[in-house]
């Protein structure tokens, strides 16, 4: 039996969603022990005091990009079947840009203010609830905003294919680049250690 | 060399394990090479053989009218083609935009073209992509037309076929088409029009063909 599972019609859409919670309660249980229930230290990613957030981020990216490689190269997943999602450049930019904001404003992203309300803190809350306002107003407004929505489509780009090198090269360069970030933020850690909250928590 | 690895910490064990393993992806080789298909040419042979990677254009539209939703109808003509007339709820795949395409491994696909040459071309082709439940519609729109946009009298039919030819009577309206009731109107059936393609709009509740599954998160 081949990956992706799901494709090659090993369980049905209703298995699928079991299958999907199960997946979203380990990830949530994993952002929380990773210290991500707390607002502080995630919006002390931005003082560069506490870089937690980008070590366990890339540490995801660089795991699950060499997961996906090494088990297509052999030929145990179909690569082909993983769906990647259309490059709308600058709704997308502007989007990351909303996001970034509200996660200094706010000091949580999506996913962690969930984690946040499910560990029982009031801010986290009000960030989900402040998430759901923003998805309706988003969804009314929606006819509105849909030029822009759908504008500047790149189609389904992927790094190799945008910069025409080969997978393994970018894997490659993505695995040094991700070991320099972490050389990067054992030092920003050190230098402005004042600025970290889990030395005042 | 032993004391100075056992003396790292985990954190740079891994690291320096990641390091290795990025270095080896420069020589690993293609990870979409890993993907092809062998063809398995007599699974493809017995298939033919028993005429089940076919779909009748009787059944197709028996389908169409019960709404059934679990299937996708593929028309493999050009797109002018499909703009003047094709039939309801299928979406325009040319047949060489057809790799490319975004149609599902596990999905139940039935192709059509004029008439089966390209169909077969087409249904070889996602065969060999691995692709599980691909159909022919026997005949393409060519049969289809014949049978059940414009069917025939039938002449000196027994009793079921008229019964069946008045089934198709109403089948026929339904799509838009016209039975011929004159059985020697051959040349008039050439002048009939087709019916325009707005036709799924209006009569048949499905919804369009293309049905854009979004995932990711």
């Amino acid at each position: 039996m081949n990956a992706p599972f799901y494709k090659f019609n090993l369980f049905g859409f209703d298995v699928s969603l079991i299958i999907a919670f199960a997946i979203g309660i380990g990830f949530g249980f994993m952002l929380e022990r990773g210290g991500f229930g707390s607002a502080r230290i995630l919006a002390a990613q931005f003082y560069l005091g506490n870089m937690r957030v980008l070590k366990v981020m890339f540490t995801a990216i660089v795991t699950a990009m060499l997961g996906i490689f090494y088990l297509s190269v052999i030929g145990y997943l179909d690569l082909s079947l993983i769906y990647v999602s259309n490059t709308y450049i600058l709704p997308q930019v502007l989007g990351g840009l909303i996001l970034g904001v509200g996660f200094v404003i706010g000091g949580y992203c999506p996913g962690t203010s969930m984690v946040a309300f499910s560990t029982g803190k009031i801010d986290g809350l009000v960030y989900v609830l402040g998430v759901a306002f923003g998805i309706f107003v988003f969804g009314e407004m929606f006819p509105m905003l849909e030029g822009f929505f759908n504008s500047t489509d790149l189609g389904k780009q992927t790094l190799p294919s945008f910069l025409g090198l080969s997978y393994g090269l970018v894997v490659f360069l993505v695995v040094v680049m991700a070991i320099g970030a972490f050389i990067a933020a054992e030092w920003s850690e050190k230098k402005f250690a004042d600025r970290n909250p889990e030395k005042s928590i | 060399m032993k004391k100075f690895f056992s003396e790292l910490s985990t954190n740079k064990k891994l690291a320096i394990f990641g390091f290795m393993l990025g270095l080896f992806a420069l020589t690993a080789g293609n990870p979409y090479g890993g993907t092809s298909i062998k063809v398995n040419e007599k699974e493809l042979a017995l298939s033919t053989v028993g005429n089940s990677d076919k779909v009748l254009v009787t059944d197709l539209a028996d389908w169409i009218i019960k709404a059934k939703a679990d299937y996708e109808l593929v028309d493999l003509r050009s797109e002018e083609k499909y703009s003047e007339y094709t039939i309801p709820n299928s979406q325009c795949i040319p047949i060489a935009q057809l790799p490319q395409s975004e149609l599902f491994r596990n999905q139940k696909i039935v192709l059509f073209s004029d008439d089966n040459i390209d169909a077969a071309k087409a249904w070889f082709i996602l065969k060999s992509k691995g692709y599980k439940g691909v159909y022919i519609l026997d005949g393409g729109l060519d049969v289809w037309k014949e049978k059940v946009l414009f069917p025939k009298t039938p002449i000196n039919g027994s009793e079921k076929e008229i019964a069946q030819f008045e089934k198709m009577k109403e089948v026929a309206t339904y799509f838009g088409g016209q039975a011929q009731t004159d059985s020697s109107s051959t040349e008039i059936k050439q002048q009939i029009s087709l019916p325009t393609t707005n036709l799924n709009s209006t009569q048949v509740t499905v919804p369009k063909g293309k049905k854009k599954k979004r995932e990711g998160c």
